[in-house]
């Protein structure tokens, strides 16, 4: 193993498909119009210097190194800005060229210190490597001359520092943060000499507009960005490929290692969902893994009230083994069940389920996707034929028009909001729905051509109305519709969204949203050239998600919006692999595929290779194991890294539920609220540690490599496997690919995956089978998967979840760039500089009326219950509405939400809860039980 | 002359250019002429008008020599320091100027009258060396001349 | 009857007393119950004479200056509202040898007009160039320009013709006219003295090359430095803009073409075109590498005539008159008619618009310019600029036209012509070279941004003998770098007059007493 150096091209590709031929030194070279003479020379292995270049940024020509010399032209034109011009004749390396190149370079070292033996960046520093390839050897300028040499360092950032003083003014830092990130947070300060890097007004990093996505430290040819942990630890010295852990974009990361010590993680330029872009999450924010809390121990308890007791992985294992079969033998075959995490690889979630499936005897097996994209699936599946998206992520470079719905993009997921942005910059058109005013409604350089900010859980109607202006204007892609859709459903879909009561003026008064406005916003979508549908849980977690899917479903089909770059209806899922955990089978009534457990024929299979009697009855789903456990029929459940008690609605109800079970397994990284109802834990391991693959939001099958063996000493799928054994299963995998093979052996969308395909080309999406040997990037490209596309009528049923005049207000979630989810992760990293306590966003209007002040405690109950958190006023929201985060335990989001749910998935109304706020004195009751509770629930004897 | 930010007035000065982040050079001057500085108060409200961020404006605020962050003393005196007028003696005329007023090129006197800064010719060539005082330009200005200015500007 | 009185209102007429002459004048006439109507033109460009003043007699315009406010009363007692004698007297004004011996085109109506007046304007043949556009359509447009050899008069000197030519035939949605009047070059004040003397000229330049080309849309890069010219110049875009000669449907031609005027904000190197572009966008003025030119990819990005006062100002006469009377003036490449300027130390300074090669640069100070203003002798002489050579008093004796000068590792840039006596220190001038280089530098390229300061600090060492030698042969790399390396003409030609110095005055680089046996290793 060793430091994987990626090439540096020097500037990007040509698009032209037109070649010519140049000569370079000599050597006969075929390259696309357009193309640089650096990137050209790099292609016929001629390596120009360069320092203000890189093939991730446009051409600049600020450095002067990569001059040469052109047959026929006087002067020593920049290679890096020139294009090659057919037949042209370049010299690379002339005498005249050398010295100018070495005068140049001794310049740059008259104004920088002389201090390579001891700089971070020694051994990687692009200037080092260029002064020694120009061969300079004296500054006969002396270091005494004007200079830089004392600008103080910038340390604000927690996981990079800034120092000026070995800064060469390439821009590169500036120009990555515009074009890459699109934060513009960096600029050049000043002119000439005195023109120097600075973010925002001069301020430092972390006050200034900087994100902290790593672009510009990614981009520092020299030691002036870098990670400190560089800085502390120096160069890495071996990296691994593999698959970031945080949300669903799946960013290909280079873990660069000193042994097994991760030093720093680079984002991966042929990662093809982040093309070498990063997020302050995936790029910095890694260092839970080691964070002294993690629990290394197996542990047992006899009940909930008892501290832990670390017991041997044996001792643990059969210890849940024997409860679980002494509560089935007490209380039957269905009183026990299971959940696979998102977060885990499709290798560890495949065999819990098969677990569930093979060593319990029933389907009572479900996964967090019920919480957040499980409408996803059902609507997508019903109209188009796929439980997944349609696109992958690049797809949106050609668009022409982007409609973002319930999605916040620049913080959930942000490095294909960064793709977006640039998109965006190009002139796409945009469209945003969504209660509050996120940053792509307005930012610098982005400003969305409409806002619907429309009333919460009034998606479907706003849907309609934009298909009941498609439909009643003509905006229909007959054409594509009698060639490819059902006619009959088309036909009592459109009497549907005729209907008055889909009107923009009818819909008006239910969304809020000025019915002109939703006009022009239907409009500029329906006569897009392309236009692309991306969504998030704002779409999902309400009564109506799946209706909402579907709905946009039936609009991209009506316009003739699915199977072609640049268009389709795209989740944007939120964890790293929610995609992944659903196509494992995690459903209770589906098995691996989305293929029915009632299928005989599908069934059978499974069965034939796992040599047992399956049931056939679907299991329970989250809430329904909730409401049997409380009912005294479902004793046991074997939880893989998902935190219940913290993310699922009504914790009141959750932790009823869990309280009133006999053995709960948590097998988790740490020790989090549902371990505080769990009989035994079974440590689990980081991404760091496993070996296996993820599915991104584009179905995308990416490699997850262990860079350092599992901190507590056994990989997650082994722990799985001896449980079933205990369990008198017999399971007997050597290796995760082993895994792998069986998936794809019963999976007809992966019989062409295997780790060693994956190893061989990267990364590949599903389909990937016979008939799509390469995988297969946009879905129903000819026809729909399931035939004719289906349109399903989206009448509107309102949620029972209403304001009035108790509850005036309505709340909504989501979460924010710094944090993830529940938290467990950046909670415990330094991204808590950023956002370190969830707050309630209320409308100064809202605030004002009830005399809150910014800052102020205040307390919001709903008719569930009542938490206390910090207001902080601002015109984000809409007056009427107010928001929070779910990041922190003991804000406890979910105290007050509803277990109100999806109609056809059960996935909870997270994001409609009618509240009342007041300002508040004291931590509501619920919040104080729960940090006595903490103490007590947690303790550890040895 | 206004001495104290109104951010009222920051807006009005935006406007008058539509808001158009191409004119932010031109708003910059409305905000010269309005407060004899860009008011360092001014840039995030720019960035937010024009929908720029706070980096972009800072970068071009800090680019040209006309944008200064702080008004200049009441006289605001440029003495051209380019070719023409030094051949006609403008490095002596901007000695003497340092001398009489006992500051350097780009300070102020203690009384903050007086602010002394170099120019990079006015287009005056023909009758060297040149003074630019509060925006009217002197030809063929001697020291005699330069008392004589400094008597009326101290009136 | 009421008698017209002229006196200009331009910079530096305005410097050395025009208003105070002319409030004087409106005084004395008021006193006296005579009725005068006093008109502020623009300068005849004669600033040796300023402030000039002139009475129109009905016949003639007669001159006075240079006058000052106390000899006011004198010229009413003497009658020069007839015209009278007077020891200030210099006779009809078209008369006086110094501008009856000029080739006057593009500067034909400076000075004579009011400024503001489009009646005059219009009298005086203005609008004629546009409407033979009009007549000729776009393309024949552009073939008169090219016919005529008309060349950049910011300091290119790049063919008009072919650059029109090239945003003719570039496709695009959107094309402009960006006019450089950020005229930074010590020396030259032409743009200024044409803005402020005879706006509307550069108005017709722009709607003629907007027809040819195809651009609706025309921008206007003036320095801050010329506050007056700032003023005059809006004030002429607001009036023809009232009389519909900006704005839709031109003259009923169907061309739509309106003008905005951008001030800079102190910067010489947004003079430099496609830095002037991109402060133009409301950006800093940094350098873009080329290609691609501005004709193709220029302001926010679509085609873009970048052309300097002066060479938009020559085109209306070249529609009206023919680009082949035009191309009649001026030897081989360099057709048509200069606006040298006089500067510095220079005792007859001011703005003589003469053909090429019409006389060598020696005849031009020396005849013209009357020598130095201080009586003693030319030792050097900078033409073109901050960044063109200084030529000793012994290589005055150039033809004045472009190819000549290249010859001799010169230029004559925008035309500024800076004398200096006896008296000037050259290691100090080239010293300042460097400085203003290091002063201005967007920043953007390494051999300008570091190279110049470096420059500075070499030639310190140099004058104090500090490792002479070795510190020469460095500063002659170091310009090599600047010359090879750098981005654009700002680093790319500082090294000019650094090395005409080292090369015409070596002697000045010696402060102290030789001792480098001493110093030098």
């Amino acid at each position: 193993m060793s430091l994987l150096k990626e090439p540096d091209l020097g500037t990007p590709a040509s698009p032209s498909t037109e070649l010519v031929n140049v000569d370079i030194d000599g050597i006969r070279t075929q390259v696309p119009a357009g193309t640089t003479v650096m990137r050209a020379a790099r292609a016929a292995g001629i390596d120009i210097p360069k320092l203000c270049a890189t093939d991730k940024l446009a051409p600049f020509g600020s450095c002067r190194l990569c001059l040469i010399e052109i047959e026929g032209r006087k002067g020593y034109p920049a290679s890096c800005t020139t294009p090659v011009a057919d037949g042209m004749q370049v010299h690379t390396q002339t005498d005249e060229i050398a010295k100018l190149r070495r005068n140049v370079m001794e310049l740059y070292i008259s104004d920088h210190p002389l201090d390579c033996l001891t700089c971070s960046a020694n051994g990687d520093c692009e200037l080092q490597d260029m002064a020694g390839a120009v061969g300079l050897r004296e500054v006969r300028y002396g270091m005494e001359g004007a200079n830089h040499l004392d600008t103080p360092v910038d340390d604000s950032n927690p996981y990079f520092s800034f120092d000026p003083s070995k800064c060469i003014v390439c821009s590169r830092c500036v120009r990555a943060c515009d074009e890459v990130q699109g934060t513009y947070a960096l600029t050049i300060e000043g002119r000439g000499f005195d023109a120097k890097v600075v973010a925002s007004t001069g301020e430092n990093f972390l006050d200034s507009e900087c994100v902290s996505c790593g672009a510009c430290v990614q981009a520092c040819p020299t030691a002036t960005l870098m990670e400190k942990t560089v800085i502390d630890q120096g160069q890495p010295e071996h990296s691994v490929l593999t698959t970031c852990a945080y949300c669903g974009v799946g960013c290909s990361f280079k873990a660069e290692m000193k042994g097994d010590q991760v030093i720093r993680m680079t984002p991966y330029k042929d990662g093809q969902a982040n093309h070498g872009h990063s997020c302050v999450k995936g790029r910095f924010a890694w260092g839970y893994a080691s964070h002294r809390e993690r629990v290394m121990d197996p542990m047992i308890r006899e009940s909930i009230d008892d501290p832990w007791r670390k017991v041997s992985w044996d001792e643990a294992i059969q210890f849940a083994a024997d409860r679980f079969k002494a509560l089935q033998e007490q209380y039957g075959r269905k009183s026990v069940g299971g959940i696979t995490s998102s977060r885990c690889t499709n290798e560890e979630v495949f065999i819990v389920q098969k677990l569930v499936r093979a060593a319990f005897g029933n389907n009572n097996v479900d996964t967090c996707a019920r919480v957040c994209h499980s409408p996803t699936g059902y609507g997508l599946k019903q109209t188009l034929g796929t439980s997944a998206g349609t696109q992958p992520f690049d797809s949106v470079m050609d668009a022409d028009v982007i409609v973002v719905i319930g999605a916040n993009p620049t913080e959930g997921h942000p490095v294909f909001a960064s793709q977006m942005k640039r998109r965006l910059r190009q002139g796409a058109n945009l469209i945003i729905v969504d209660p509050r005013k996120i940053d792509l409604v307005r930012s610098p350089h982005v400003q969305a051509d409409y806002h619907l900010p429309l009333r919460p859980g009034t998606n479907v109607p706003m849907i309609n109305a934009f298909s009941h202006v498609v439909v009643s204007e003509g905006f229909t892609d007959d054409a594509y519709i009698a060639e490819r859709c059902d006619r009959d459903s088309f036909e009592a879909w459109k009497a549907c969204v005729l209907k008055e009561e889909n009107s923009p003026e009818v819909v008006s008064r239910v969304t809020g949203v000025p019915a002109e406005d939703i006009r022009n916003a239907a409009r500029l979508y329906a006569s897009a050239d392309r236009g692309a549908i991306y969504y998030g849980l704002g779409v999902t977690e309400h009564s109506q998600g799946s209706t909402m899917v579907m709905g946009m479903a039936n609009l991209a089909m009506a316009t003739g919006n699915i199977g072609y770059s640049g268009c389709g209806v795209n989740p944007l899922r939120g964890q790293n692999n929610v995609q992944g955990s659903c196509d494992m089978g995690s459903f209770p009534h589906e098995l691996a595929g989305y293929r029915p457990v009632g299928d005989d024929a599908v069934r059978g299979a499974f069965e034939t290779r796992w040599g047992i009697d399956l049931d056939p009855e679907p299991g329970f789903r989250i809430p329904n194991m909730f409401d049997a456990a409380i009912a005294g029929t479902y004793k046991g459940m074997y939880i893989q890294g998902e935190d219940l008690a913290q993310s699922d609605p009504n914790t009141q109800h959750v932790e009823a539920a869990l309280s009133s079970m006999e053995c709960i397994v948590v097998q988790d990284l740490f020790l989090n609220e549902t371990a505080k109802f769990a009989h035994v834990f079974l440590p689990g391991t980081s991404f760091l540690e496993k070996d296996g693959t993820f599915i991104n939001a584009e179905r995308r099958i990416n490699r997850v490599r262990p860079v350092m063996a599992p901190r507590q000493g056994k990989a997650e799928w082994l722990i799985t496997q001896e449980l079933a054994q205990a369990l008198g299963y017999p399971m007997n995998y050597e290796t995760e690919a082993e895994i792998m093979d069986e998936i794809a052996a019963l999976t007809p969308s992966f019989s062409g995956v295997s780790f060693q395909f994956l190893d061989r080309v990267g990364s590949v999406q599903w389909p990937c089978n016979d008939s799509a040997p390469m995988g297969t990037p946009i879905m129903h490209i000819d026809n729909f998967v399931r035939g004719k596309g289906l349109f399903v009528e989206t009448d509107y049923v309102p949620t029972e979840e209403r304001s009035n005049r108790k509850f005036p207000l309505l709340l909504t979630t989501g979460r924010t760039l710094a944090q993830y989810n529940v938290g467990a992760q950046t909670r415990r990293t330094d991204n808590v500089v950023w956002y370190h306590e969830d707050l309630l966003e209320v409308h100064p209007h809202d605030a004002e009326t009830r005399g809150i002040r910014d800052g102020d405690l205040v307390s919001l109950h709903s008719r569930k219950g009542e938490i206390t958190l910090r207001a902080t006023i601002t015109k984000r929201v809409t007056p009427g509405v107010v928001y929070t985060t779910f990041h922190n335990p003991e804000t406890g989001a979910n105290v007050v939400t509803t277990e109100y749910s999806d109609w056809a998935t059960n996935c909870p109304e997270y994001k409609v809860t009618a509240v009342e706020i007041a300002p508040a004195t004291h931590r509501s009751e619920w919040q104080q039980e729960f940090t006595e509770r903490a103490g007590r629930r947690k303790q550890i004897v040895d | 002359m206004l001495t104290k930010y109104d951010a009222a007035i920051g807006t009005e000065i935006i406007q008058s250019f539509e808001a158009r982040p191409e004119m932010l050079v031109q708003i910059l001057h409305g905000f010269l002429e309005r407060f004899r500085c860009v008011p360092p108060e001014a840039v995030p409200q720019i960035a937010d008008e024009l929908n720029l961020s706070r980096a972009d404006i800072h970068g071009v605020v800090s680019f040209y020599h006309d944008f200064r962050a702080q008004p200049p003393g009441e006289t605001l005196i440029k003495i051209c320091q380019a070719e023409s007028c030094q051949a006609m003696g403008s490095r002596a005329l901007t000695a003497h100027a340092r001398e009489v007023l006992g500051i350097g090129l780009n300070e102020t006197t203690p009384d903050g009258n007086i602010t002394l800064e170099p120019v990079y010719c006015l287009g005056n060539c023909a009758c060297s060396p040149a003074v630019m005082v509060n925006g009217s330009v002197l030809g063929r200005v001697d020291e005699a001349d330069f008392d004589r200015l400094l008597d009326e500007a101290r009136g | 009857m009421t008698t017209r009185i002229f006196i200009p209102r331009e910079t530096s007429a305005i410097s050395l007393g025009a208003d105070q002459l002319a409030d004087a004048v409106a005084a004395a006439a008021a006193s006296r119950k005579v009725s005068v109507e006093i008109v502020r033109n623009g300068s005849r460009g004669m600033t040796w004479l300023e402030p000039l003043l002139e009475v129109d007699t009905g016949s003639d315009r007669i001159a006075y200056g240079p006058l000052t406010a106390d000899v006011v009363d004198e010229l009413f007692d003497g009658g020069f509202l007839a015209g009278n004698k007077h020891p200030l007297c210099l006779g009809p004004t078209q008369h006086i040898p110094w501008l009856a011996e000029q080739e006057r085109w593009t500067f034909q109506r400076c000075g004579i007009n009011d400024p503001l007046s489009l009646d005059e304007y219009v009298a005086h043949g203005g609008f004629s160039g546009l409407a033979k556009a009009f007549e000729v359509g776009p393309q024949k447009a552009i073939a008169e320009v090219t016919e005529s050899g008309l060349r950049g008069r910011g300091g290119a000197g790049f063919p008009t013709g072919i650059k029109w030519q090239t945003v003719a035939d570039t496709m695009a949605d959107q094309k402009y006219i960006a006019c450089n009047a950020d005229e930074g070059d010590s020396g030259t004040f032409s743009d200024r003295m044409l803005m402020e003397g005879d706006p509307f000229t550069l108005i017709e330049g722009m709607l003629i090359a907007g027809f040819a080309v195809g651009a609706t849309r025309g921008y206007v890069y003036l320095r801050s430095e010329y506050p007056l010219a700032r003023e005059l110049f809006s004030k002429a875009l607001t009036l023809a803009r009232q009389r519909g000669w900006l704005g839709t449907d031109i003259e009923g031609s169907g061309f739509d073409f309106d003008i905005e005027l951008h001030i800079g904000a102190g910067s010489y190197v947004c003079g430099e075109e496609t830095a002037m572009l991109d402060s133009l966008e409301g950006k800093a003025g940094v350098v873009r590498y080329k290609p691609p030119l501005p004709a193709i990819e220029g302001l926010f990005g679509k085609p873009t005539v970048v052309n300097n006062v002066v060479t938009l100002a020559s085109v209306p006469n070249i529609l009206a008159l023919g680009g082949k009377r035009y191309a009649e003036l001026g030897v081989d490449r360099s057709r048509g008619t200069l606006a040298f300027q006089l500067a510095g130390n220079i005792r007859r300074g001011g703005l003589i618009e003469v053909p090429f090669g019409a006389m060598t640069l020696r005849e031009l100070i020396v005849d013209w310019g009357g020598g130095t203003m201080s009586g003693r002798p030319i030792r050097a002489v900078q033409i073109g600029g901050p960044l063109g050579a200084y030529l000793p008093a012994s290589k005055l004796d150039l033809p004045l036209d472009y190819e000549a000068f290249s010859e001799a590792e010169a230029m004559i840039g925008h035309g500024g012509i800076v004398v200096f006596d006896d008296t000037v220190d050259m290691a100090e001038q080239a010293r300042f070279a460097m400085e203003f280089c290091a002063v201005e530098s967007c920043g953007k390229c390494t051999p300008c941004r570091i190279g110049s300061v470096r420059g500075v600090e070499v030639i310190d060492r140099i004058v104090v003998n500090d490792h002479r030698d070795a510190n020469l042969e460095l500063l002659d790399e170091l310009c090599d770098t600047m010359v090879n390396g750098s981005l654009c003409a700002m680093g790319g030609m500082t090294p000019f007059p650094v090395r005409s110095a080292l090369k015409y005055f070596s002697e000045d680089f010696t402060r102290v007493a030789n001792d480098g046996a001493g110093v030098a290793t």
